[in-house]
C-alpha cells in the first residue's frame, strides 16, 4: 500500500495534533492541512477566542465562582454545593480537551498544573483547586515563567498543599512556650520540583533558608475567604543564603519574591523546565541538544514560555517520530485522544473520571508534589492497558457515562462506510493516522463480522481506539 | 518474526514460551506445576510512599530524649490513655498498630527501627528511585532490585510477580513481566456481546508486534487467561479475616488470594499511598494511615493461616522523618526509617539492629535518626531466604550475612 503526498501531509497534521493537542478529530487533520499547518501552529501559540467552547461551558455555572465563594461552600453544612463545584470543574477539563480549539493551551494547562502539582482531595485544596487552575495557571501557560511561578507561590491552594501557611518563625509566647517553626515542605519542593531540580546541587541548608524566605506567607482563614495574606510577625527576618543568593537581615515578603526572581532566572531552572516541556512535546527522553537550545531561549527571553515552545517545535527532533509515532500516551492523553477520535460529545466527566482512575491517572488527584510522570513508557503496564482497551470498546459502543458517541457518524466523517468493515478501517487509518495503521491492524479491523452487536462501525471504531497504534503519539 | 531477546521472556526454564504467539493454556498448567516444585516461598513488599515516620510507628518511649524531641506529637507510654502497646520495655507499637501485637508475641514479627542509607537523600523521588533500583546516589541504573530478583527465579509466568499499584513500581523496572493490577476480580475484557471476536482481533493486532506495545498487549492477554483459570481468586477471606476498606486492605486481600490460588507467584508488591508525608498536623494522618495499615497486615496474616509459613512480608518506606517536631505539629524529611518484617521464616519477637539513640550527638546532621542497618542488607537477606538468591542484588555492593531477620 503506497503512501501519497496527501498522506504525508495528513501525517504531519496528525503529528501536530498529537503533540500540540490531544489528537485529531475525524476530518480535522484534512482541515488544518488545507488551512495551512504553519498557520495552525501560529494560532495555537497565540490563542484567540473560542465562542463555541464558551457556550458549552456556560451551562456549568460554578466555573466562574471566585475563591471566596467556593471556600464558603467548603465551610458550609451542606457539602453538595462544593460537590457541584468539583464535578463541574472536572467536566470542564474534559470538555476543553475534547472540544476546545486552543488545543496547545489545554495541553499546557495540563502540563503546568502537573508541574506545579496540587492534590485536589486534601481539605482546603478542594475548594481552592478550581481557582488555582483558572487564576494561577491558565493565564500564564504561554507567558513568562516568573509570572506563573509567582502566581502559584501566592495562591492559597499551593500555600496550603505544601504547608507553607504553617511555615512561620519560631516565637516565644511567654511562659517558656515556643509556637511556630520552620516547615521545609514548600522551600524544598520549590527548588526540587518547580525550578532548578534535584540535581542542581543545592544543600540541606539551602532548603532551610529557602523555607525561611517564605515564612509569613499564609492564608487569612480556611473556612470563609481563603485569601493569601502575608503576616509580618510570622516572618523570619534574619539573613539568608539560598543556593548562591544572599538576602540581608530585615527583609519581609520580598525575601520570597527575590528568591523566586533568582530561581526563575537560574540556568538550572531553564534547563530543568525546558527538559520537561520537551519531554511532554517531543520524547520521553528528549535529545540533549534540543533541550540546550530550548534552555538558551528560556534564558535569552527571560522565561518566555511561548518562545521556548517555538524553539522546541522548530527543532528537527520535533519531527523525528512524525512518521513512526513511538512516544506512548499517558492515560489522560489516551483518553482525550480517544474521545476526540470518536467525535464524542461530552456532557459530564463521570465515565471519563472512572476510566482515568482505573488507568492510574485521576485528574487533579496526584498525591505527591512530583506530579504525574510525563514519560509515556512509565505508564505502560497490563492493568492500565486492559483499562484502555475496555474504555475504547465501551466508548465506541456509546457506553461511557456522560459521553455520547455516534460511531456510524464518526466513521462517515472520517470518509468511510459505516457498514463495510474494510472500507471503515481504511478510512480511519487514513484520516486519524495518515495511513499509519499496520497491515495486521487493518487486517484485523477488516475481519469484523458484517452483522452483530454493537454495530459494525462501533466495533471497528472501538478496535481502532484499542489498537497498538492508538497507544502512541 | 524476531523476538526481543533482552526481554528474556521465552528463554527461561524448560524453553516453553509463557507469553506471545504459541502460547497454549496447557503449557501454563505445566509451568505452574514446575513452579510449585521449584519453590513456593513468597516475598511480599509493602512500600509506604511518602517517607513514613518510623519514630511514630514503633515508638522508642524508653529513650531519654524522645519526649523532648517530639513534644506535642509524642505517643503516650504503655498503660496511658492512647498509649503505645509495649513491645519490650523500651519500644512500643503506635496504638493503631496494636493489631500486629499478636504477631510479635507469637515470634513472627521482627522490627528494624533504624534502617536506611544516607545516599538515599531526602528527596521523595530520588530516595524512592535509589531504594528501588538499589543503587543509592546512582541515577543511571536501568533496572529495579525486584526485577533482578525475578530474573533469577526459574519460570516466566506473567503471574510470577504481581504488583498492586497503578503504575509499574520502579523496583520492577526491567525485562521481567509483572502483572500490575488494581483489581484482579475484574481483570477481563468487558465486550459483553462480542467478547470472543474482540479478543481474537485484538490479539491479531498485538501478538505479532516486537515493540513495547506488542509486549504489553501480550502480557495483558496472558494475564487475563491466567486469572480466568483461577476461580480461587474470588474466594472470601479465610479464618474470619476482615480487611479495612482502604486500598491497602483491598491490595493485601488480593495478595493473599493470589498466594492461596497457587499461581506460582513468588513476589508481590503492595504500593501504599496515603498521608505519610506528614509535614504538618501529623497525629491525625498517622492515626488514619496506621489504622488501615495495621488492620490490613493483621487481616493478611489471619487470612493466610498456615500458609503464612511460606511468606515473608516486609514493610518499608523511602526515608524516615526528623526526630524533632517542626513548627506545624509535623516532621520533615529525615533519614533512617522503621522496617517491619513478619512471616514464616522471620525470627520474630525481636528488635533487629542497634538502636542508635536520639541524643543530639547520636543524630545524623543533628536532626535525623541515624541508620544502623543498611537497607540493602535487609532486602538481600529476605530475598536470599525467600527466593533462593545467592548473588548480590545490588550493583556495586556486596551485602553481608544480613542483620538476622530471617532464619
Amino acid at each position: 500500500m503506497s503512501v501519497s503526498p496527501q498522506d504525508i501531509g495528513i501525517r504531519a497534521a496528525v503529528h501536530l495534533l498529537n503533540r500540540l493537542g490531544f489528537g485529531p478529530r475525524p476530518g480535522e487533520a484534512r482541515a488544518i492541512l488545507s488551512g495551512g499547518l504553519d498557520r495552525w501552529v501560529r494560532e495555537q501559540l497565540d490563542p484567540g477566542a473560542d465562542p463555541e467552547l464558551e457556550t458549552r461551558l456556560s451551562r456549568l455555572s460554578t466555573l466562574a465562582y471566585p475563591l471566596s465563594q467556593t471556600v464558603a461552600l467548603y465551610g458550609a453544612e451542606d457539602q453538595r454545593g462544593l460537590g457541584q463545584v468539583i464535578d463541574e470543574f472536572n467536566t470542564a477539563k474534559v470538555i476543553r480537551a475534547v472540544h476546545g480549539r486552543n488545543q496547545l493551551q489545554e495541553v499546557l494547562v495540563d502540563f503546568w498544573f502537573n508541574h506545579f502539582n496540587v492534590y485536589i482531595a486534601d481539605g482546603f485544596a478542594r475548594p481552592a483547586t478550581p481557582s488555582y487552575e483558572r487564576d494561577a495557571i491558565r493565564p500564564h501557560v504561554l507567558g513568562r515563567f516568573r509570572d506563573l511561578l509567582g502566581a502559584t507561590a501566592r495562591h492559597p491552594a499551593m500555600v496550603y498543599y505544601l504547608d507553607n501557611y504553617l511555615n512561620t518563625v519560631a516565637r516565644s509566647v511567654g511562659g517558656g512556650r515556643i509556637v511556630g517553626g520552620i516547615n521545609e515542605n514548600y522551600g524544598r519542593e520549590l527548588m526540587e520540583l518547580h525550578t532548578v531540580g534535584v540535581d542542581a546541587g543545592y544543600s540541606q541548608a539551602d532548603v532551610v533558608d529557602a523555607a525561611r524566605c517564605f515564612t509569613g506567607w499564609g492564608i487569612d482563614n480556611l473556612r470563609s475567604s481563603g485569601s493569601f495574606v502575608y503576616r509580618p510577625v510570622a516572618h523570619d527576618t534574619g539573613a539568608k543564603s539560598v543556593f548562591g543568593l544572599t538576602l540581608p537581615a530585615g527583609g519581609g515578603q520580598e525575601d520570597g519574591e527575590r528568591l523566586l526572581d533568582y530561581l526563575s532566572r537560574h540556568p538550572a531552572a531553564a534547563r530543568f523546565v525546558s527538559r520537561k516541556l520537551a519531554q511532554r512535546l517531543v520524547a520521553d527522553d528528549p535529545a540533549g541538544s534540543m533541550v540546550d537550545r530550548a534552555a538558551q531561549t528560556f534564558l535569552a527571553t527571560d522565561g518566555d514560555i511561548s518562545e521556548v515552545v517555538k524553539t522546541i517545535v522548530g527543532s528537527p527532533e520535533f519531527w523525528t517520530e512524525a512518521f513512526a509515532p513511538v512516544k506512548p500516551k499517558v492515560p489522560a492523553e489516551f483518553v482525550f485522544s480517544a474521545l476526540r477520535a470518536a467525535d464524542a460529545e461530552v456532557t459530564t466527566a463521570r465515565g471519563v473520571s472512572a476510566a482515568l482512575q482505573a488507568m492510574g491517572q485521576p485528574a487533579y488527584a496526584c498525591v505527591p508534589p512530583t506530579g504525574y510522570s510525563n514519560r509515556g513508557d512509565d505508564w505502560t503496564n497490563p492493568s492500565s492497558h486492559l483499562a484502555r482497551m475496555n474504555f475504547a470498546l465501551d466508548l465506541a459502543a456509546g457506553a461511557v457515562a456522560g459521553v455520547a458517541v455516534d460511531a456510524r457518524a464518526a466513521v462517515r466523517k472520517a470518509g468511510g462506510s459505516a457498514e463495510d468493515a474494510k472500507i471503515a478501517a481504511a478510512a480511519l487509518s487514513a484520516d486519524l493516522f495518515g495511513r499509519g495503521l499496520s497491515s495486521e491492524t487493518t487486517g484485523a479491523l477488516s475481519r469484523v463480522a458484517p452483522a452483530g452487536s454493537p454495530s459494525v462501525a462501533a466495533r471497528v471504531l472501538g478496535l481502532t481506539l484499542a489498537s497498538p497504534e492508538m497507544q502512541a503519539r | 518474526m524476531r523476538w526481543d531477546l533482552s526481554r528474556r521472556v521465552f528463554l527461561k526454564g524448560a524453553g516453553l514460551a509463557a507469553v506471545g504467539v504459541g502460547f497454549h493454556p496447557s503449557s501454563l498448567l505445566v509451568r505452574t506445576a514446575q513452579a510449585a516444585e521449584a519453590g513456593t516461598q513468597v516475598l511480599v513488599q509493602v512500600f509506604l510512599r511518602g517517607g513514613a515516620d518510623g519514630l511514630n510507628q514503633v515508638v522508642p518511649y524508653g529513650d531519654p530524649d524522645y519526649y523532648d524531641l517530639r513534644r506535642e506529637i509524642a505517643q503516650a507510654r504503655p498503660g496511658q490513655s492512647g498509649g503505645v502497646s509495649n513491645l519490650d520495655g523500651y519500644f512500643g507499637l503506635h496504638s493503631e498498630l496494636a493489631p500486629l501485637l499478636p504477631l510479635w508475641q507469637d515470634g513472627r514479627l521482627a522490627i528494624l527501627p533504624a534502617v536506611g542509607n544516607y545516599g538515599l537523600t531526602r528527596s521523595h523521588f530520588d530516595a524512592q528511585d535509589f531504594m528501588e533500583t538499589g543503587t543509592p546516589g546512582i541515577k543511571t541504573t536501568a533496572d529495579g532490585w525486584l526485577d533482578r530478583s525475578i530474573a533469577r527465579i526459574a519460570g516466566s509466568e506473567v503471574t510470577q510477580a504481581v504488583a498492586f499499584a497503578s503504575v509499574l513500581p520502579r523496583s520492577f523496572l526491567g525485562g521481567e513481566p509483572v502483572l500490575v493490577a488494581q483489581n484482579l476480580a475484574t481483570f477481563d475484557l468487558r465486550a459483553r456481546t462480542w467478547r470472543t471476536e474482540a479478543e481474537t482481533l485484538l490479539r491479531a493486532m498485538y501478538d505479532p508486534r516486537t515493540d513495547a506495545q506488542g509486549q504489553v498487549g501480550r502480557e495483558t492477554f496472558a494475564a487475563i487467561q491466567a486469572l480466568a483459570r483461577s476461580p480461587g481468586l474470588m474466594a472470601a477471606p479465610a479464618n474470619g479475616a476482615v480487611y479495612p476498606t482502604a486500598t491497602v486492605g483491598s491490595s493485601l486481600r488480593q495478595a493473599a488470594s493470589v498466594i492461596k490460588a497457587g499461581l506460582g507467584t513468588r513476589c508481590i508488591f503492595v504500593n501504599v499511598t496515603g498521608g505519610f508525608d506528614t509535614h504538618a498536623n501529623q497525629l491525625a494522618a498517622n492515626t488514619n494511615d496506621y489504622r488501615s495499615l495495621g488492620q490490613a497486615l493483621a487481616a493478611f496474616a489471619t487470612d493466610l493461616g498456615r500458609q503464612l509459613d511460606d511468606v515473608v512480608v516486609m514493610v518499608n518506606t523511602e526515608f524516615g522523618r526528623t526526630s524533632a517536631v517542626n513548627g506545624s505539629g509535623g516532621t520533615d524529611h529525615g533519614s533512617a526509617h522503621c522496617m517491619l518484617a513478619f512471616g514464616g521464616r522471620v525470627r520474630g519477637g525481636r528488635i533487629v539492629g542497634r538502636w542508635p539513640g536520639l541524643s543530639r550527638a547520636d543524630l545524623h546532621e543533628g536532626r535525623d535518626l541515624a541508620f544502623t542497618v543498611d537497607y540493602r542488607d535487609a532486602f538481600q537477606e529476605i530475598a536470599r531466604v525467600q527466593l533462593g538468591i545467592a548473588d548480590s542484588l545490588f550493583p556495586g555492593y556486596t551485602p553481608g550475612a544480613g542483620p538476622g531477620i530471617v532464619a
